[in-house]
């Protein structure tokens, strides 16, 4: 070799490029050249730069258990990022072209269209293709789908370039990523994407996490808080809901990341024109990977009542009193795993939540194309539906208790009742949670208060019963009796008396209680008491004290009566009974031997024991003013 | 080596039929220089990492259709293939581990970090000017073609024959020199002067 090596040639001396031959002549060369040898020596100098990446690198343990780990589950793919190869856009839009100048072909050759006419009926594709408004296969609808106008295709297309870009976690790997901005031609665009009509490019909502019921059983209301965690691109995300078969309030749907929220904004929620059931979220993301996400909505179809079952002891001053609530769903949806809270309280919503589920779209027919003015209609923007507001004086039971019957014998043990005062709210935090599928209901046990003092009265009250006397039950949601925690929502009861010594049950009576707030009494109407019974009796009636105006007329008299009041008990226990007397006026006085009390202006009200098994008297005059008569007793009643 | 290979196949082989600990010592095999390999084809270590695991979900999944007696280059060939695409797919992105302490949030710090524990005679101001040099260097390889970049890991750091980086690569001797002397041209330009 007589010339100097090149560049070219050093590279390929050093680095055994060249061949056999090219290398021994470039080794003898170099051999006599120190010219050659400088450079050579410069050229190892420069790329000794690359050893600076020459550490070795030792896989982790954490590493290979991850890989280990992944081959060893199946593969579940909860999230489905529809992607599309770049192939399939161009053979799309080349169809699409072609189409058209087919189209304008047999526009202009008539003789081309009746051939066209004459053809087989076309597939189902073709169908779609021309029409644009079936549900399709992807591609189909993908094309089906494409924006009309230039600017919507201009951002579509601006929107799949960068998806082009866009990085992906391998779906395995359990770490959550960040995206860092570092390049400008990363950079996510300002503008949204065109609300996708067809499936491509969604992310379809993975099982849920988390699940709270919030159920308000005075306005067949619900609302349900999910927890799920979304695998998030960076850039523009579709998310996709749908809720076909159930009862949710489309315009409640609400969406909130529960992480990284300075990062990712939910742009707008959008209800596809033709696509029914379904409504789209866009959501704007600075980062890349697994985000938690809190959807809320309302739905309606879920209700629980509470019910008691209460059980008196034999000698009947105190009872055993045990509260259950019963779900029911028949939502459409299943809920697994669902903290449970009820709301007691009425509240005020603008529309039934069922009327709003049973829509055919979310808030009004989507325009059509040609009403809206060619400016692509359909797109509803939605929220939290507004006015739904709540009144006062609720209470939240949090209720997930005691799971009952064969059906629901996935917990069969006792769960611990938590409760907290929260706000105007009692709030039941519950150990565990429940699982309500649709169309089931579950029977929860809510309290179990054994010893609760009570007070069984009779009352007799002609101008309430007639001539029955009612059993009563009366004790007090407070601390003495050993409840007044919280308030007791409305709901019936059933009261069993034990017959016997056994402990045999004995049906007593059945009444619904009104809400009870802490420290207010209550009583338990349990209808006509057979073993007690009142007789009144009017022994004597005449008139008396007669007064005449200045024309003879009568103006004003007495009117005295004898009753004769008879007792019967013939239960063995004693018995207290409240006897109401009214006299349809104000203007009484009683005579009696027996004490009564002035229940109002019009009542008197006598209380007697009588002994087991035993009659007993009452006896009382009363006398009642009429006309000028009642002047004489003004200040004395 | 045929030994070697041999089991390897067999490894592979025992995977397919369930064994639960084939897989795993193929990991622990190859797994050091798979992952220096794809570290030096990625921008760090978690994405090289990611695509490590994606290498080997390739392997367990492809690993019926193995039918050869060479797996290190039949493993590199998924490896090049995994590290392709993923860089046609994360082109600009970044990715960095929540878990991870944001002082030494890539491999730059990590090699940083290792030099620095290994030179008694360390600076501060040397760590930054390495530093610099490394991430200078990690850009010039990181800017070169997917093809060049893998024929250079392959062939520099690696160590692999030019034959066997054309087997990986599945292309002819010539084209890896070829893709080799192309990359090496162009990394001249952009390498910085670490002796000076």
């Amino acid at each position: 070799m007589k010339h100097h090596l090149t560049e070219k040639e050093l590279i390929e001396y050093q680095f055994k490029l060249a061949s056999d031959a090219q290398m021994k002549e470039a080794a003898e060369h170099l051999e006599g050249c120190g010219q050659c040898r400088g450079n050579l020596e410069k050229l190892q100098r420069k790329y000794a730069a690359l050893d600076l990446l020459g550490e070795k690198a030792e896989i982790s343990e954490d590493l290979i258990t991850r890989v280990t780990e992944q081959v060893r589950r199946p593969v579940v793919k909860t999230i489905a990022w529809f992607k599309k190869p770049l192939w399939m856009s161009s053979a799309a839009a080349v169809l699409v072209v072609g189409l058209v100048l087919v189209a304008n072909q047999m526009g202009k050759d008539g003789t081309k269209q009746r051939e066209i006419a004459q053809e087989p009926m076309p597939t189902v594709d073709k169908m779609e293709l021309r029409s644009g408004q079936s549900i399709a296969p992807m591609t189909e609808m993908e094309v089906a789908s494409k924006p009309e106008s230039t600017q919507a295709r201009a951002l579509q297309k601006n929107d799949m370039s960068r998806k082009a870009t866009l990085a992906m976690a391998p779906k395995e790997k359990a770490d959550t990523y960040v995206a860092m901005d570092k390049a400008s031609d990363d950079a996510i665009s300002e503008q949204p994407p065109f609300a996708p009509a067809s499936a491509i490019e969604l992310v379809t909502l993975p099982r849920r996490d988390k699940v709270q019921l919030t159920i308000y059983n005075s306005a067949d209301m619900t609302l349900v808080r999910e927890r799920r965690n979304l695998t998030m691109k960076r850039g523009w995300n579709w998310l996709q809901f749908m809720w076909a078969n159930t009862l949710i309030d489309p315009t409640s749907l609400s969406l909130e990341p529960l992480a990284e929220a300075d990062k990712i904004n939910i742009e707008q929620l959008v209800f596809p024109a033709r696509l029914r059931e379904l409504g789209r979220w866009l959501i704007h993301s600075e980062v890349s990977g697994q985000v938690p996400f809190e959807i809320t909505y309302f739905t309606s179809g879920i209700s629980w009542r509470a019910f008691y079952m209460g059980t008196l002891a034999e000698d009947e001053k105190t009872m055993q009193l045990q509260g259950y609530v019963r779900v029911a769903n028949n939502s459409g949806e299943d809920y697994e795993e669902a903290q449970t809270r009820l709301i007691v309280g009425n509240v005020h919503i603008l529309d039934e939540i069922a009327e709003l589920a049973k829509r055919q779209y979310p808030y009004n027919r989507p325009i059509s194309l040609g009403e809206a003015g060619g400016m692509g209609g359909g797109m509803m923007v939605g929220g939290m539906l507004k006015g739904q507001e709540l009144d006062g004086d609720r209470y939240l039971y949090d209720v997930a208790a005691d799971s009952f019957g064969a059906a629901f014998s996935d917990k069969l043990g006792r769960k611990e009742i938590r409760k907290e005062g929260l706000s105007e709210y009692f709030l039941y935090s519950i150990e565990g949670t429940e699982t309500i599928p649709n169309q089931w209901g579950k029977r929860l046990l809510s309290f179990d208060v054994k010893d609760i003092e009570v007070e069984s009265l009779y009352k007799y009250d002609e101008e309430r019963w007639g001539n029955q006397t009612i059993r009563f039950v009366k004790f007090a949601n407070d601390e003495e009796h050993n409840l007044g925690e919280t308030p007791i929502p409305n709901g019936d009861v059933k009261l069993y008396g034990k017959a016997d010594s056994e402990g045999l049950l004995s049906y007593v009576g059945g009444t619904n209680i009104k809400y009870i707030p802490v420290d207010e009494e209550v009583e338990l109407n349990l209808g006509p008491a057979r073993l007690v019974k009142v007789e009144p009796k009017l022994m004597d009636f005449r008139t008396d004290n007669y007064m005449f105006d200045r024309r003879g007329n009568v103006a004003g008299w007495d009117e005295i009566r004898t009753w004769k009041i008879e007792i019967i008990n013939t239960r063995e226990l004693p018995i207290e009974i409240e006897i109401t007397r009214g006299f349809g006026t104000v203007y009484w006085i009683i005579e009696s031997d027996t004490a009564y009390e002035k229940h109002d202006a019009t009542h008197a009200r006598f209380n007697l024991k009588p002994e087991p098994k035993s009659r007993q008297a009452l006896e009382y005059t009363v006398t009642t003013y009429h006309g000028m008569r009642e002047n004489t007793l003004t200040g004395n009643n | 080596m045929a030994s070697m290979e041999s089991t390897d196949k067999s490894l592979v082989e025992a995977h397919c039929k369930g064994d639960p600990k084939a897989f795993g010592e193929l990991v622990r095999r190859y797994g050091d220089g798979l992952l220096g390999y794809l570290t030096r084809m990625s921008r760090n270590r978690h994405e090289a990492e990611d695509l490590f695991q994606e290498t080997f979900k390739r392997v367990h999944e492809k690993a019926h259709t193995f039918r050869g007696s060479q797996f290190k280059s039949w493993l590199f060939t998924i490896a090049t293939n995994a590290a392709i695409d993923g860089m046609r797919r994360g082109k600009g992105i970044r990715m960095l581990s929540l878990n991870q302490k944001f002082d030494c949030n890539d491999a730059d710090s990590e090699e940083l970090s290792s030099v620095a524990l290994a030179d008694d005679s360390y600076e501060p101001s040397q760590e930054a000017a390495k530093a610099e040099q490394v991430q200078q260097v990690r850009e010039a390889v990181m800017s070169l073609p997917s093809r060049q970049r893998a024929t250079l890991v392959l062939a520099y750091y690696q160590q692999l024959s030019y034959p066997e980086v054309a087997k990986v690569l599945g292309c002819s001797v010539g084209t890896v020199k070829t893709q080799m002397f192309r990359a090496l041209k162009t990394l001249g330009q952009k390498l910085p002067d670490v002796q000076g």
